[in-house]
């Protein structure tokens, strides 16, 4: 069996996984990520990309609340390019209490969550679809976050600093030596091959999946995933993040996100994070919600559902734990269960990533004896260096001057044949998937209807993949495709769904190919 | 205003009844939302290329497939008016120069490289016919980002009998990197692309080698593009269908909607039907959304070639209710008739809302719960039918043009 040596070995390709790597490369750790999957497959990738301004959790929360106003500020400097500063809304609609709005708004005064009632006319006149008839309004400095991009940009920085990231290897085993923890045997998910690292202390990042890691320690963690389902539409039904002005509730939040917007989400606790389906009633849910928000929102165009699985760790089934607030869980193991060399980050949220991290990282410190200060607040992402938030029409705005300079793969995204080229050649990834999440190939209105093809023939030119992998690599594409698809097709993405079905099967016949 | 017929829908249903209750000498006229999905196929006339298995002819299968699928609406028409309706296609529009039959399918490849068997294809890509082996070479134009022809050549070697092989062209398109299919298909009409075209072939092509374009040689004098070619290369040349939009499709349409146009019927584009006004068991006008206002349209007969899922024929609302546009007809081959749309979690599987529609009697006419006529003077034809799966089948443009015939001939029965 191969075998490396590090000082950090980080399990999990997270926001938080990615986030613990940077900090510990950054500290002068010698540093190892490994991911069973793709970066930010599981729930970083699925969430509705909200940047948490704090006012979520004022009432409830306030703890988490303030956290979220500070690393709220920390990113918008040092991730700049990963964030759409849309602005964010809490509307009284008529289901909702306007008593609620006063204690809303001396919660965000107590957590320093910037908040401001402005007049109803006016949030009316600058969101033209949203219900007409919300009784109070208040502007917050939530935002849109793109998961993709962060995670990759902390991955990319993570390898500036040395670091090395390994993806499609997932964990066995863990190795002790006693009451240590020494390091991983890992399966390489492509080659079948198997890996085994050494490391000094190991830091689980698992998220929904960190109890099955510390099991294989011998820790007892419990995250019980809780279940949320999100739903994207297929244009930006509203141009600010929408939160109802109530208590925290399913379907409550409307983010507008690149070129889509993203109803979500729910919160129910199941079993095992890799076995989730969306039911109707949940699909339900979340559109009869969205329709107090925006009337009509049953009749816009559905892309695309698809569920996150949250971890929710349970405290008051362990004890002594080191919480530092009610939102994530820190863990060490040496204090808690007598075993050295292994750290717990979970819980917690997308928009708290980098502090999470920089708590585990400084645990990593105190277990191995040093004292090396965390710099992830100070230092921007790459490509975040100029302070400059990402645009609506970027893409757009670079297309414009040199529309036909070269070929547009998929028209929805604007995504041109060079910037996938490119993609494919720094993935090295025979899978389409992978791709989609690093240049949103696909995601857009067709769901890949024209793209996939196209794609497909160049991955097979510039790849010199065989038909056999080309052909699956379409086939599995499409499968994973239509898994988000088919629980909401309904209306005119029905219709173009079947365009998409006919151009499959019945111009191209895929169904029919060798594989 | 009062017509013999009206027609819902351009697509290849709507257009060939239109054209051929035209030809005999009704007032016809056509009211569609958009032009159709003729525009967006391939434009071969499949009538039936998988049963259990690949169909080698479709005469011969066609009695058998009936038998087995009774709620197929090829159960409704005999062999012999199938047949009927491909010899009336080929002879009305010869200067598309459609080849083939019901006797025996052609097979051409697909543009990933699979075998697909179709009836009559146009003369332009009858010389992909795969049945009698022999070398191929794909040819790829720089600038078409919708053919990939060392993919195709590769998936085909490996699943039929011929050998193929795969090369890339770049003869100049000035100013643009990104041409797409109608913009080479308008420089396919051009002689000095048409030249470049040649010079860039001529030395790479092997003896005996048939040579395979993507569906761009032409718009409106695509055969003399296509003949011109085959001359200039001294060899077998060949269009291989590709995505939307479609080169092939295009001509189908216009070719159709200039003989309607010539034979006297009225085709109106982009107005919707809304309503239907319906009395005494008929239809007796349909109400379209025109530019200015709502207009009614009368006529004795009327004929329903609105289409299917794809072409918002039959509707579905985001809680599951399926519904036929335009009549609010009953429809069949749901599965769950009170449920939400059931669709199965695996891509390829047949999906149950595959074979929704409407069912017809004999005469084509949509029916009632108890099999009777739901209107007198009602018809439907094309996608809008219930019991197909036209892309499984490979039968989509045959379904269309078969019903739509018979469905124009209880018409003309009807009135005389």
């Amino acid at each position: 069996m191969a075998s490396l040596e590090t000082e950090v070995l980080v399990i999990g390709g997270g926001s938080t996984g990615a986030g613990v790597a940077r900090d510990a490369a950054m500290r002068g750790f010698k540093t190892v990520l490994v991911e069973r999957k793709d970066l930010a497959h599981g729930t970083t990738g699925r969430y509705h990309g909200l940047l948490h301004s704090g006012g979520r959790y004022a009432v409830k929360d306030p703890e988490a609340a303030k956290e979220c106003v500070a690393e709220n500020a920390i990113l918008r400097r040092i991730a700049s390019d990963c964030i759409e500063d849309t602005g964010g809304l809490f509307v009284s609609t008529p289901w909702d209490d306007p008593a609620f709005g006063d204690t809303f708004f001396e919660g965000c005064r107590a957590t320093g969550v910037p908040v401001e009632e402005i007049p109803v006319a006016e949030v009316l006149h600058s969101e033209p679809r949203l219900q007409p008839g919300i009784s109070r309004a208040f502007t917050v400095p939530d935002a849109a976050l793109d998961p993709w991009k962060l995670v990759w940009a902390c991955a990319r920085s993570a390898r500036e600093h040395g670091a090395e990231i390994r993806l499609y290897h997932r964990v066995v085993d863990l190795e002790r030596d006693g009451q240590k923890v020494t390091g991983a045997v890992l399966h390489n998910e492509l080659t079948g091959e198997e890996l085994r690292v050494r490391a000094e202390v190991v830091v689980n990042a698992a998220g929904a999946w960190a109890g099955e890691i510390a099991e294989m320690a011998g820790c007892r963690v419990s995250v019980l995933p809780g279940k949320g389902i999100m739903i994207a539409m297929n244009h930006r039904l509203v141009q600010t993040v929408l939160n109802r002005c109530k208590p925290p509730a399913d379907g409550d939040i409307l983010v507008p996100i690149r070129t889509v917007c993203i109803i979500g989400t729910t919160d129910m606790r199941v079993v095992d994070p890799d076995e989730l389906e969306v039911t109707q009633p949940e699909v339900d849910e979340m559109l009869d919600e969205g329709e107090k928000l925006v009337p009509g929102f049953r009749e816009a165009r559905a892309l695309r559902v698809w569920i996150g699985a949250r971890p929710l760790f349970s405290p008051e089934e362990v004890e002594d734990t080191r919480e530092v607030s009610r939102s994530h869980a820190l863990l060490d193991h040496r204090t808690r269960d007598g075993i050295d060399g292994f750290v717990t980050i979970t819980g917690g949220k997308a928009t708290t990533f980098r502090l999470m991290a920089e708590l585990a990282v400084d645990t990593v410190c105190a277990q191995l004896g040093v004292d090396r200060p965390c710099r992830t607040h100070m230092e921007p992402l790459p490509d975040s260096d100029d302070g400059q938030f990402y645009e609506l029409g970027a893409r757009l705005r670079a297309r414009e001057p040199v529309p036909q300079s070269e070929e547009i793969i998929c028209e929805c995204e604007l995504v041109t044949r060079q910037r996938l080229e490119k993609a494919m050649e720094q993935r090295q990834t025979a899978n389409l998937d992978d791709l989609r999440r690093t240049v949103r190939l696909g995601m857009g209105p067709c769901q890949g209807g024209f793209c996939i093809y196209r794609a497909t023939g160049i991955l097979h030119a510039v790849e010199r993949l065989d038909n056999d992998e080309a052909n699956a690599a379409l086939l599995s594409f499409l499968q994973e495709r239509w898994k988000g698809v088919h629980p909401i097709l309904y209306g005119d993405q029905l219709r173009q769904a079947r365009l998409d079905d006919w151009i499959f099967q019945g111009v191209l016949g895929v169904q029919h190919l060798p594989t | 205003m009062t017509y013999d017929t009206v027609v819902i829908g351009a697509g290849l249903a709507g257009l060939t009844a239109a054209l051929r209750l035209a030809d005999e000498g009704q007032r016809v006229i056509v009211v569609a939302r958009g032009v159709g999905s003729t525009r967006l196929a391939p434009a071969t006339i499949d009538v039936l290329g998988f049963a259990d298995e690949s169909v080698d002819s479709p005469m011969e299968a066609l009695p058998g497939f009936a038998d087995a699928h009774p709620d197929h609406p090829y159960a409704q028409l005999s062999t012999e008016l199938i047949r009927a309706s491909i010899d009336w296609f080929k002879g009305r529009l010869p200067a598309l120069g459609y080849r083939g039959g019901l006797g025996e399918n052609f097979l051409l490849t697909t543009a990933v490289g699979v075998p697909k068997p179709s009836a009559l294809v146009p003369e332009t890509m009858a010389g992909g016919d795969l049945r009698a082996g022999g070398r191929f070479v794909f040819v790829g134009l720089k600038g078409l980002k919708d053919f990939y022809p060392a993919y195709l050549a590769e998936n085909l070697s490996q699943v039929s009998a011929v050998s193929a092989r795969a090369i890339d062209i770049a003869p100049r398109v000035e100013g643009e990197a990104d041409v797409g299919s109608l913009g080479f298909a308008r420089r396919f009409e051009e002689p000095t692309f048409r030249d470049a075209v040649v010079r860039r072939l001529e030395g790479q092509l092997e003896p005996e080698e048939r040579v395979g374009l993507p569906a761009v040689l032409g718009l409106s004098s695509a055969g003399d593009v296509w003949r011109e070619l085959e001359e200039r290369l001294e060899r077998s040349v060949f269009e291989v269908a590709t995505l939307p939009p479609s080169v092939p499709g295009i001509r189908l349409f216009e070719a159709m909607s200039d003989a309607l146009r010539a034979a006297g019927g009225r085709t109106l584009i982009g107005q919707p039907v809304i309503a239907a006004e319906t009395g005494n068991g008929r239809v007796e006008g349909v109400v379209v959304q025109a530019a200015a206002r709502p207009t009614t349209y009368r006529a004795g007969s009327f004929l329903l070639a609105s289409g299917g899922l794809a072409a918002g024929g039959i509707e579905v609302d985001s809680y599951g209710k399926v519904r036929e546009s335009v009549f609010d007809l009953p429809l069949t081959g749901l599965r769950d008739a009170n449920g939400r749309p059931p669709f199965r979690p695996t891509y390829l599987d047949e999906q149950p809302l595959d074979r929704v529609g409407v069912a017809v009697d004999s005469e084509l006419r949509p029916t009632d719960a108890d099999g009777g006529p739901r209107f007198e003077n009602l018809y439907a034809a094309g996608a809008t039918l219930a019991g197909a799966a036209p892309w499984r089948e490979a039968s989509g443009n045959g379904l269309s043009l078969a019903t739509a015939f018979a469905a124009a001939g209880s018409i003309l029965k009807e009135h005389s």
